[in-house]
């Protein structure tokens, strides 16, 4: 019986294509589909100021904005604005992992659980700073803490935040 | 798009840029700040080839090889006469005249000549190999790419023949440290305004060179993806030969003829390495006009080599880290042209709202956004203006804080000028224009 070596298993491109395909999907609906984005993440934003124990919590979504302190003398409503939004930063990751697999197709599972991780903590870094924002202003009032919250600190979270991020995904995504 | 996530986009655009890039020179500053030099080896153990290109080099070549033949009495020079116009060529056969059979020259004619710096040294590379002859060991021949005007240090080659550089013989390649000659010397019969300003520019240089250049190297250690400069450039033979190809041509055709030949031999399995113990010295220009044309023919070279990511990310021999830092690296020229649309748009809407409604926009500046504008600012700048006091601590310790504080602002003002070369680079680019346009030495007659 003569041994036939079989001819060797040739790969298709397709699933990193398909992945690239669907990363620059997911980037151009950030941008197009940017206001249902922001409805969720404000909705996320109500549902953890809820559980932190603000004193009454409603969520507005169509308007992309969560009140708190309802129960008190100085309720609040904070709008996601399209500046304030963690779309934007997720953005650059997807396209640059989409990047990574077109160029090489072996690490797309690395890169996509990079972009994962990546993500949740933009995410994360987004609401902390919401909540943050919330916090200074229960305890420093409505002037002072939105002043403090939404310039010092939030830029402060979103910077170190943000650098926590990328350094995550670039660890993740180019370890061996 | 809206106007609001128009301005959501290129904010978080801008600001993702900024925190990458201060991120960044973060992690590349601590082990520039924690070098200690290594043990030297024992230069003996190779040969030494100086190659130098020239192209009307009168002004400076013989002072060039007085200064390498006097050094490293053992080493060879082998001049490469660009067809100048100039007395180059006389210069050199001068010294051949004299007697010394170190020195070689390596004539080229038009219309084969004149084509660019790579091709000059493919010819010093073919007729080092044929001198050489076929027996001669080329793990131990040591190519030293040195400019016309380049004063490598005397302890170099000791350095190089370090066992973590050349006594390893997977290294193909090796970059040293590069420094201003004239640096804090001022140029000569001009206004004093032209002193000054040549002066802070060879300073840029200079800090540019030993500090984010040497730093960014150094992290190169840890993504294996040193990359080669076109002075100091130290090669083994055996590297280049792995690399030469049918037609003996180990340096190819891209305006940065260097860093292209850094990707072949990382790609071909070589590994690079790079030494702050020791440096060669090369003039800094004084003239703006000649500094932003070098800076765009590097520029170019970037956008040319391009070309290159597949076959870099291709390849077997580079780490998924080593070949996404040198996709940063092509894509900076790139950045740049971005940088020069996306930066100004949310200025230009701001500017647009306040023209529309200037109240509320001063309103909302004065109660808190000017903290942001401050804190965005310090962000931005922070990345080059921490090079001064690093240049102070490491490099220049006799020069005062408030000074290095200043170099800082400086070299923050110095990297902008990159934004224009990237758009000249991009419109020579396109139009084709990919001749090698020489930098004048300082030294030059009619220089300007």
């Amino acid at each position: 019986m003569a041994l036939v070596s079989s001819p060797p298993v040739r790969r298709s491109a397709l699933p990193s294509r398909v992945v690239v395909i669907a990363l620059l999907g997911a980037a151009a609906a950030l941008v197009l589909a940017n206001q249902a984005y922001r409805n969720a993440e404000i909705t996320l934003s109500g549902f953890l100021i809820g559980v932190v124990g603000s004193d009454g919590v409603a969520v507005v979504p169509d308007r992309q904005t969560v009140y708190f302190g309802l129960g008190s003398d100085t309720p609040l409503g904070l709008r996601m604005t399209p500046e304030c939004t963690s779309a934007f930063l997720v953005l650059p990751l997807l396209v640059i992992g989409a990047v990574m697999i077109a160029l090489r197709p072996r690490v797309t599972r690395r890169v996509l659980l990079a972009l994962a991780a990546a993500s949740v903590a933009v995410v994360v870094v987004n609401q902390l700073r919401v909540l943050s924002l919330v916090g200074l202003v229960e305890w420093l009032g409505t002037d002072d803490g939105y002043y403090w919250g939404h310039t010092l600190l939030g830029s402060m979270v979103s910077v170190f935040g943000g650098a926590a991020a990328l350094v995550l995904f670039v660890r993740l995504a180019t370890r061996r | 798009m809206s106007l609001d996530v128009l301005l959501g986009f290129t904010q978080a655009l801008a600001l993702t840029m900024s925190v990458a890039f201060l991120t960044y020179v973060l992690l590349i500053v601590v082990p520039y700040l924690r070098h200690r030099p290594a043990p030297v080896g024992t230069s003996t153990a190779f040969e030494w080839h100086f190659l130098v290109p020239c192209r009307d080099e009168e002004a400076v070549i013989g002072d060039t090889i007085a200064y390498l033949r006097m050094t490293f009495p053992l080493a060879h020079v082998w001049v490469v006469d660009d067809d100048s116009d100039d007395g180059t060529a006389a210069a050199v056969q001068a010294w051949l005249d004299g007697g010394d059979n170190h020195i070689h020259l390596v004539r080229r004619a038009r219309p084969h000549a004149r084509t660019g710096k790579g091709d000059a040294l493919n010819d010093a590379y073919r007729t080092l190999k044929l001198w050489m002859g076929r027996h001669a060991d080329p793990d131990r021949a040591i190519a030293v790419v040195v400019d016309a005007d380049g004063r490598p240090a005397a302890n170099c080659l000791e350095v190089c023949a370090a066992d973590h550089l050349f006594g390893t013989p997977t290294v193909g390649a090796v970059q040293v440290d590069v420094r201003m000659l004239n640096t804090g010397v001022p140029q000569p019969d001009v206004t004093r305004w032209r002193k000054t300003f040549g002066a802070a520019l060879v300073r840029m240089q200079d800090l540019e060179f030993r500090t984010a250049i040497a730093a960014i190297q150094m992290s190169r250690g840890v993504t294996g993806t040193i990359s080669m400069g076109g002075n100091g450039q130290f090669t083994r033979l055996s590297a280049l030969d792995s690399i030469a190809g049918p037609t003996a041509q180990p340096w190819r055709g891209s305006l940065l003829e260097d860093f292209e030949l850094g990707v072949h031999l990382l790609t071909a399995g070589w590994r690079t390495g790079f030494s702050r113990d020791t440096h060669v010295h090369q003039e800094g220009l004084y003239s703006l006009r000649r500094f932003l044309a070098q800076r765009t023919r590097w520029g170019q070279g970037t956008m040319q080599c391009m070309r290159y990511l597949r076959h870099i990310w291709d390849s077997k021999h580079l780490s998924t880290l080593g070949a996404a830092e040198m996709l940063y690296y092509l894509a900076q020229p790139w950045m740049q042209l971005l940088g020069t649309l996306v930066y100004p748009i949310p200025l230009l809407l701001l500017a647009h709202r306040a023209a529309v409604n200037p109240t509320e926009v001063w309103t909302w500046f004065t109660e808190g956004a000017w903290i942001l504008f401050t804190v965005y600012g310090a962000f931005g700048l922070l990345p080059f203006l921490i090079w001064g006091p690093v240049y102070r601590a490491r490099c220049e310790p006799g020069v005062s804080v408030p000074r290095s504080i200043a170099y800082g602002f400086g070299y923050a003002l110095y990297i902008y000028t990159f934004y224009i070369t990237s758009w000249r680079a991009l419109i020579r680019l396109l139009r084709g224009n990919n001749t090698w346009t020489k930098t004048r030495r300082n030294t030059e007659a009619h220089a300007r």
